[in-house]
Order: structure tokens, then sequence, then C-alpha cells
């Protein structure tokens, strides 16, 4: 049986952490190519009903990188995050999604080498989970 | 009990504390959501815990106390209120969907038989006027065996209780924290329409997310359900878990301002509340 | 300010769900749920939650509507009642019977029973009859011809404590949502779901076994069913004995259909079979649902016959949580085969060819009535077509999209020479007509309707109707006593009941004054009398259960090289039958905004079909532009076509072959081909 390559989807904020993972190809930082990288403005864009999508969708993990608390380009988009995704972790954990299937990490701009860290380890997390249990649930 | 609220009803339209009464009224061999504008209707007026929420109801986009104060800002109602229903007036004031101060609340406490079949964890308003506070039920047995599954058990509990969902939007209508003119749960880009069952578990998530903070805890949404999916259960988890979270709890404090809706500076997270894994 | 709730009957299906309707200011604006009610006891479907929004569309009729020059003009109501009742005059002097009526599964009680009483006491014709033609009459016919009664022998509830049901042709869940509630309640205590269905329908997901037959070989299930059974000595002997005759027939009918035999007919794998029969066999209470899926073939008389067998054979009639159960679709068709809006019986299926009978309600009505049946629905409008009917009253009832060949409906209607319409909104068959007169919907008069499980319950006024519309029962009285009748002076509805009661056994207890408290169930024989859950207890109603030993036929038009695909149509749980309704609702025209053909992902594959792609369906009727549909709930080689979009019309396609005894269409099955739109 071939090796489990999970399908990971991370939804990063423009002015920090989509900066960052600029700054990771330039530095030729290695980090595994599971990762499809959406961005948005904001991280405080980030919905809660897209995490669930994306995990319903094929993804086998889900990341959410934002700039760090105090330096969002809007005040307190993340802030926001912080808050809906410590409630989103809680219902995907009754709901009987491994809530480590999400992860929410602050990435700034000038922080290329620890965005290579963060996708890293959250794949290899994401192997040992194994493939999203959600994928059979569709009908 | 039914003699003191028409009594004290009588007496607030009497004196114009009120200009009208919502409260429950029998006719015709039935019963049914009325505004008593006259005291000679007040005779008709009862109670029951059939019948609660009625007023924030809302199938087609707007309750009916949202449209009373539309067409009439001015008028003054008076509510018969249990403590779901003040609680549910409060949480609305708090985002602009009401003026509180034309609400005067009748609070009535429920008996223990009425706290026990809502499971309902505070059964009585901040200030009864009719009644005696009884202790809510604090154990809720669904949510222990809930809790008591492993993850995987968890989802394919879920996955059998969702695939009965027939996609009749009866929770969201019931809710009365549900008040959004565009609902999510209505648009194609989150959950395919016109399909049975709705996406699992997208339609459902929609809205135990987005009432997360707000629940009540009325259980109206599992009441209204014509499948019996267990709604209220996970509502009230996370009910559990805003506590913790943020210490808030909706609908008791009409200044404590919402934690969704404000900063970490304003309302932090408290740290590192483990999950509910 | 004034704010109101007013208890009422729910418009859309068979299940009888209360709701009130919210009313402002003389205004309705919403839907609130009844959790005192029986059936429904708090919840509501989506089309329930909806049922305000079209009574207060702009798209209503608000005044009569005469044709002049091909446009239909505004007119008053005199201008209209006056041209009615010369025209119809002039038909009746000529013959009676070139005038055909069509009464409404939708309108209360009252109106159907004042509607067979005009046809026959003033238009002097038996030429009455409805939609449940085209949905129950096998059930009509096949329940009294088994039974002795021709309605659901149990009560919706009872459904909850069943150790096993059997549920064939009924996609319940999306048909009859609230009852479809019950059985999965009765799924969660443990008891065993049989469904037997060619789709994989919603309830499939919860059932123990799901047997898929192909279409139209209901009649070797059941007797698949039946030969397993006496094969294992599994049927109630006792129950036989006492209380079925015709047995031997049975016995010897149903001895040919060996579980290899019938998977040969019906494509279900002889194991399977087996399963599912002992399973039923072995329970305590085990109950039959079904519906159109059983009753819509040439052979539904037999289909129904069929059920009937099965139930007394494992003595599961004639007590709780059994019995065969028929789940009628609109509000009201119970009600309107209860009151006689068919063309052989009056009230309480009392036969128009019985002198005493005859001669009381000729006594009662004070006119003399027509002897011989009239003509069924589809019959009309053959005749209609060929010139014998020449005209035609049609009550809240829409042909052009539900009788089966609309192309040949359309036929008849346009040869008609003078056609009056009577609805809510400019249907497609009120287009066609020469008068149009506006009628009140349910939220806007007072009446009754008797659901599924024979409860007759109150439908309340809640609103006025808008603009120059009435009550159809108004419409009714104006338009005979224009005719010069005077048999037809009622204050009001309750007025109309009591004399109702006067003459129909089966209702003689029913008035107001008790159903303002609640629902009744029929029989309700006096005053007195509670109403009546379940029918059958000590006897059958016509005295024993008789047994029926029935061959399969197949269907009239099979798949051939030309049309290769079974076309079957159906329903869905976003609109209702001919959409006049649902599609004046915003929420579910987006659920669902148009029609689409269901298509097996093989079959789309060998067609080169992507999923949503417009193709054309055809059949020897008709054709049609559609979506395609791809999804394994059809089997290859079978389609499905939704009928409630008037733009992607099903019954353009479907065969108008009747069954022999019920005058049914056969819509489950025809022959059909798919093709790509080329450019």
């Amino acid at each position: 049986m071939a090796e489990f390559e999970p399908k990971i989807l991370a939804f990063c904020c423009n002015w920090c952490s989509y900066a960052g993972a600029d700054l990771a190809g330039v530095s030729r930082f290695q980090y595994p190519p599971n990762i499809r990288i959406i961005r948005v403005m904001c991280s405080g864009r980030v919905e809660p009903e897209f995490v669930v999508k994306a995990l319903s969708s094929g993804a086998d993990g889900v990341l959410v990188l934002g700039c760090h608390i105090g330096d969002c380009h809007y005040m307190y988009g993340n802030h926001r995050t912080k808050k809906r995704m410590a409630i989103l972790e809680r219902i995907l954990g009754y709901l009987g999604i491994d809530p480590r299937r999400m992860r929410l990490e602050w990435v700034s701009a000038a922080e290329g080498a620890r965005f290579a860290e963060v996708v890293t380890e959250f794949t290899e997390q994401i192997k040992s989970l194994g493939p999203n249990p959600l994928k059979e649930v569709r009908a | 009990m039914i003699e003191n609220i028409r009594h004290l009803a009588r007496k607030w339209l009497e004196a114009k504390e009120v200009d009208a009464i919502f409260g429950l009224k029998e006719q015709d061999g039935y019963i049914a959501p009325h505004l008593f504008t006259d005291a000679s209707e007040l005779d008709n007026l009862t109670i029951s815990t059939e019948y609660r929420l009625c007023y924030t109801c809302r199938p087609l986009k707007e309750d009916i106390l949202s449209l009373m104060q539309g067409k009439e800002p001015d008028t003054r109602i008076g509510i018969v209120a249990r403590g779901c229903e003040e609680r549910a007036l409060i949480e609305l004031a708090k985002r602009n969907q009401l003026d509180l101060d034309k609400v005067k609340i009748m609070g009535i406490a429920c008996t223990l038989e009425e706290a026990k079949e809502c499971k309902c964890e505070k059964p009585y308003p901040s200030n009864p006027i009719i009644g005696e506070r009884v202790e809510g039920v604090s154990e809720d047995e669904d949510v222990n065996t809930l809790l008591n599954k492993s993850l995987p058990e968890r989802l394919e509990f879920w996955r059998h209780e969702l695939s009965k969902c027939i996609k009749c939007y009866g929770c969201r209508n019931v809710c009365p924290m549900c008040f959004c003119k565009d609902c999510k749960m209505e648009q194609e880009v989150f959950c395919k329409t016109g399909w049975l069952p709705p996406e699992i578990p997208m339609f459902l998530f929609i809205r135990w997310y987005h009432i997360s903070e707000r629940c009540i805890g009325c259980g109206q949404c599992e009441k209204a359900c014509p499948v019996d999916i267990p709604l209220l259960t996970l509502f009230k988890l996370l009910r559990r878990d805003v506590k913790d979270l943020f210490d808030y709890e909706a609908g008791m404090d009409a200044e404590q301002e919402a934690p969704l809706l404000t900063t970490l500076d304003e309302m932090p997270i408290k740290e590192e509340v483990p999950s509910g894994v | 300010m004034e704010y109101k709730n007013v208890l009422t009957t729910c418009p859309y299906c068979g299940a009888g769900c209360n709701f009130y309707l919210q009313v402002l200011n003389g205004e309705l604006v919403g839907v609130l749920p009844c959790k005192s009610h029986t059936v429904s006891q708090g919840k509501l479907c989506i089309k329930g939650w909806n049922a305000s929004e079209f009574v207060t569309s702009k798209e209503r009729l608000t005044r009569p509507l005469i044709k002049q020059n091909g446009s239909l003009i505004e007119a008053s109501w005199d201008e209209a009642l006056t041209t009615i009742a010369k025209k119809l005059k002039e038909y009746k002097e000529i013959d009676p019977n070139s005038i055909a009526v069509l009464s409404s599964a939708k309108c209360t009680n009252e109106e159907n029973y004042l509607m067979m009483k005009f046809a026959r006491a003033v238009l002097g014709t038996n030429n009455v009859d409805h939609c449940a033609r085209l949905c129950h009459a096998s059930t009509v016919v096949g329940l009294v011809q088994s039974f002795g009664s021709g309605a659901m022998t149990n009560s919706i509830r009872e459904l909850e404590n069943a150790d096993c049901i059997l549920i064939i042709g009924s996609n319940t869940a999306e048909q009859h949502p609230l009852i479809a509630r019950y059985i999965l309640r009765a799924t969660e205590k443990g008891a065993k779901l049989i469904v037997v269905d060619p789709r994989a329908i919603t309830l499939t997901q919860f059932a123990d076994y799901h047997l898929r037959q192909r279409p139209g070989t209901d009649v070797a299930v059941f007797n698949g069913f039946m030969n397993v059974i006496l094969a294992n000595g599994l049927e109630d002997k006792k129950f036989i004995e006492e209380r079925t005759e015709g047995f031997e027939e049975l016995k010897e009918t149903v001895k040919n259909y060996a579980p290899e035999h019938v998977e040969k007919i019906t494509g279900i794998p002889k194991d399977k079979l087996v399963a599912a029969a002992m399973t039923f066999a072995k329970a305590e209470c085990a109950s039959i649902v079904y519906s159109m899926g059983i009753t819509q073939h040439t052979t539904g008389v037999d289909n129904v016959s069929s059920s009937a067998n099965l139930a007394m054979l494992t003595g599961n009639v004639g007590k709780p949580s059994t019995g065969v159960n028929p789940l009628r679709g609109q509000n009201n068709v119970q009600g309107a085969c209860d009151l006689g809006a068919l063309p052989n019986v009056y009230s309480g299926y009392q036969s128009v060819t019985d002198e005493k009978i005859r001669a009381k309600f000729e006594n009662a009505w004070k006119a003399k009535l027509p002897e011989n049946p009239g003509l069924t629905v589809v019959e009309m409008m053959n005749e209609a077509a060929n010139g014998n009917v020449k005209a035609m009253y049609i009550m809240g009832e829409n042909p052009m999209i539900s009788d089966p060949d609309i192309n040949h409906v359309r036929e008849g209607l346009e040869t008609l020479e003078f056609l009056v319409v009577q609805d809510i909104f400019l249907s497609e068959t009120a287009q066609l007509a020469d008068v149009v007169l506006p009628a009140a919907s349910y939220a806007e008069k007072e009446g009754t309707f008797t659901s599924t499980e024979r409860s007759v319950q109150m439908v309340r006024k809640a609103t006025e109707p808008p603009g120059e519309s009435k009550a159809d029962w108004e419409i009714i009285c104006d338009l005979a006593k224009a005719i010069s009748s005077k048999e037809f002076e009622y204050k009001s509805p309750a007025e109309i009941m009591d004399e109702i009661a006067s003459l129909t056994p089966i209702y003689g207890g029913m008035s107001y004054e008790r159903l303002q408290r609640g629902g009744l169930q029929w029989p309700c024989p006096s005053k007195e009398h509670p109403g009546t859950p379940y029918l059958h207890k000590e006897k059958f109603s016509r005295g024993k259960g008789k047994f029926f030993g029935i061959e399969f036929k197949e269907p009239v038009e099979l798949p051939d090289e030309e049309y290769p695909f079974i076309l079957t149509t159906g329903r869905i749980m976003f609109h209702f039958h001919t959409g006049t309704m649902t599609r004046k609702t915003d929420l579910l025209n987006k659920e669902v905004p148009t029609g689409y053909v269901e298509i097996a992902p093989k079959d789309a594959e060998k067609l080169g079909l992507a999923d949503g792609e417009l193709v054309s369906v055809q059949t020897r009727r008709g054709k049609i532009e559609t979506k395609a549909l791809i999804t394994k709930r059809v089997s290859e080689g079978l389609i499905f076509i939704p009928f409630h979009f008037a733009e992607c019309a099903a019954n353009v396609l479907t065969n108008p072959a009747l069954d022999p005894k019920a005058k049914i269409p056969e819509y489950k099955v025809c022959a059909a081909k798919i093709e790509k739109i080329k450019g």
C-alpha cells in the first residue's frame, strides 16, 4: 500500500503569513509538497465553514495562518480568528473529527523558516493521524 | 398561578404601563399566541410550556416581535416570559434586534417537571414575579453519552443522526437567536441545494457554530426537529465551553458584550482549556 | 395593533399537520408550528413552514376573467356567473352528459360535497371526478374489493410501535415527512424496515432490507413474499380461518411464485426476498405502507389487493400498529373521495346505481338524479378530444400538468366548446379557459380537510381573500342559484357539514362543534361516537376479508430498441404536485429552481453526459428538454423525472394507459430515450 500523502489546505493572510510563505520559497527553505495555499486578506476572513468545507471536500488537514496578535494589518482581525478557531476546535471534537486536523498559527512576513517548520510539522501530524474519516461520510 | 398572571396583566394594561400583552390565549378549543390589547380579553389568557418563544419564531425572515416593533416602534409590549424567553430577549437586544426599552417582562419560573422536560439548566428568569425558582437540570444524560464516545464513535453517531435530516429549516426557524435575513444554510456554495440529506456535517454545523456563543439553551431546535436529531446536546456542550473560555453566558447580563463580537483585549480567552476530545 | 394566531390544517400533503397562521393587522405574516397536534407535534416540513407565502403572492387571481378575442379580460362576478349559467343550461338541455366536472382534492370537504351535488342535482350528470383518479383510485377499488373499505386501515402514530414496516412504492421521507418521522422512530426502537423501491430513496439508508425491483413487478414481489411465508408455515392460520375467504384461490396462485421465479421477474436476489419475507412474517405487528409506486400502474388494483392479501395472510389487520396504509397525497384527497366527488358514488361511497340510496339523495336534494355512473378523469379528456364532452367546469385542479400525456390533454381542453376554471392562480389549465373564477385559498375560508388517516380536521379562516375572490363553496352556491336552483342556501360551511352528516353514515357524527376541539377519524356514525383509530377490528367492512389469486402482468409499455429506458415519474420534497403553490415560494425555488432527469452513472457515461447537461427525453407521446442529474439513486436502465415543473413537464411523456377497473394511468412505467442536445 502506498504511503499516505495527505492533502493539506492552508489559508494564509496576505500581509504576514503569505509573505512569510513567499520568503520561505525565496530562501529555499524545504517543506513537504502536500500543502495548497489560499491567500486571504486577513485570517479574520476565514469562516469556520471554510475549514469544515475543506475537510468535507477531501482535505486531510487545514492550516489557518495569520499575523501575530497586535500585528494585524486590520488591527483586530486575528483576534476574531483566535476566538473562532477556539470554538471551531471544540465543535470538531464533538462531531468526531480530530481537532488536531485544524491548526491556527501566527507567522509573520519575516518568518520564512518558521513557515516551513509549521508546515513540515503539521504535515507529519496529519500523516500520523491518517486519512480524514469525513471522506467516507460523504454520500 | 394563572389568576395571578391575569390579575397582573390586567393591572399593567389598565395602568397603561404597557399598551399590549403578548401571551397565550384560549380560543375555540385551542391555545394560540395572541396580543391582548384589551383588558376584557384577559380572561382567556393562559400559560402552557408547550408554546414558548413564539414571538421569536422566524419562518419568513422576520419574527413577529421585530415586525411589531418595526411597524409601531412606540408600542410598549408586556411579555409573559419564562427564563429562556427572557434570555432570548436580552441576547437579541444586545445585537440590536429589539428595543428592550419598549418591552416589559412578566417573569414566570418553570416548575420542576417543566424543567426536566426541557432539560433546562436555568428554568427561571432573573426576577420571577410568578412562581418559585427551582433547581435546573445540571446532569444531561445525552451530553454524557456523547462525551463518553471515542472520536470514531462520535463521527458514526452524527453520520447516522444527520442523515435523517429533511432540511425543513425548523431548527433555524424556531431558534430565537437565528435572525440573519440572508441565511448561510440556504446558500448553494456551502450545501448543495435540493438534496437530501443536506451536506453532512456542514448544514447543521453552520448553525452550531453561529449560535454557539448566543445559545440560551432553550432546546426549541431539538423540539422542532421532525426526525429527532439531538441538536441541543451539542449546544449544551458549546454553552459550557463558552463559559469556560470566555466566562460568558448568553442572556444573563444585558450589559456584557458577546465574546465573538469583541477583541481579545476586551474579552480574552481563558488560557488553554482542554477541548472536548 | 392586532396580532392573532389561527389554527389550521396544512394545505400540502395528506399527513394533515396543523399549524398556526400568524396574522398581524389582518395580514398573513407567517406560520407557527402547533405543539399539541397529534401528528405534527410542533414540527413541520419545509413546505409547511412556508405555507403562508404563496397565499400573499402578487399573482393571486382577484377578479373573474372572461375570454374575449383570445385574451382573458377582467369582468364582474355578475357577468361571469351569468355567462356560465347560460352556457351550462344550454348544454344541460341538449345532453347533461356533455358536461364534465372536476372537483378538487385541495378544496374542503364541504366544497367537494357541494360540487358533486351541483353536478348531479343541478347539471344532471354523474360526470364528476377529481385527481384521486390519478393517484389512489387503485386503493379505493382494491381495498374495497379486499376489505370493503378503501382507506388507510390504521393511524399514523401507530407506525411508531410496529415491529416491522414494509414500505413499497412510497418515498415517505420526501412525500410525507411527518409520517416518515414515526417510521424512523420505530426503527430507533428496534423495528425492522423493509423498503421495496426501484430507487435508492432516502429511507433506504435506515432499512434492514432494500429490495430494488424492476418497476411494475410489484404483484410478483407480493406473491413471492406470500410463497415464502406459506412454504415456511408462517401464515396466521387462525386469522385466515376466522376472518377471511378465498384462501384456496390465493394458495393456488402463489405456489407458482417461488423465490427463484420471482428473481427472474423482478430482479430481486432470492435470498434477500426470503429474508425480508421471513422478517415480515415473524413480526408481531407488521405494517404495510404504500403510495403511488404501486397504485399508478395498469395493474394498480392488482397491486393494492396483493398488499391486502399479504396483510391478511399474516393476520396484520384489525389491530394497532398493523394494517394496510395507503398514504394519500393531497391535503384533502381522502375527503374528496369520502364526499363523493367520484362518478360512481355519492358521499360515503354510497353507490349511484343503488335505487334506495339514489332515492334518499333525490329526497334530500329535491331533484331527479342521473342513474348511470359517469366518466373518469382520463376518459373525460378523451371524450373532450373527440367532441362528446363539450363543456367542463374545473375547480382547483391543473390537468395540464398533472394528467398523463399532456399533449392529448391540451387537445381535449382546446376542443371543448366551453371551459370554466376556478382557482387561486392562473394555472396552465386556467390559461385555456373561457371563464376563470378567482377562489379563496385555505387560509381565507372555513371548512374541513380529511387527512390520510381518515381524520377530519378544521380549516379556519385567518384573513380575507384578496380582491374579489371568494371561497369555492360560495362560488358554487352562487352558480347554482344562477342556474335557478333553490337547494344551495347555506349560511356557513357548518350548515353544509350538518347536511353531509345527515346523509353520510361514516360522517354521521361530524359537526363543527365537535371538530373545533380536535380531529375526528371516520367512521364516526353518531354524535357520541369518538371516532375510529383503526378499522376492521372485529370484522371487515365487507364481513370477511377476501383473498384474490392475482397473476403478475407486465406493464403496458416496456423498453425496446428504440426507447431503451424505463421512465418513472414521482415527487420530491421541495415541490408539490403541479407547483402552483410551491413555485411561488422563494425558499423552495431556491432549493430546486427547475426540473431534471435522474440517470445512473453508467448510463450517463455510455451517452457521454455530464452532470447538469441539458438533454432531451422522448417517449411515444412527446419530448421535453431537461437537465441530467447523474446519481446512483436510479439503477441502470431506469430514469426518473419529478413532475412538478411546467417547463419540463414529465407528463408530456407519460402513458395514459389505464387500469381497467380503477381507470388510473400508468405513470410509473413507460419507455423512453435520452439524447444529447446537439449544438
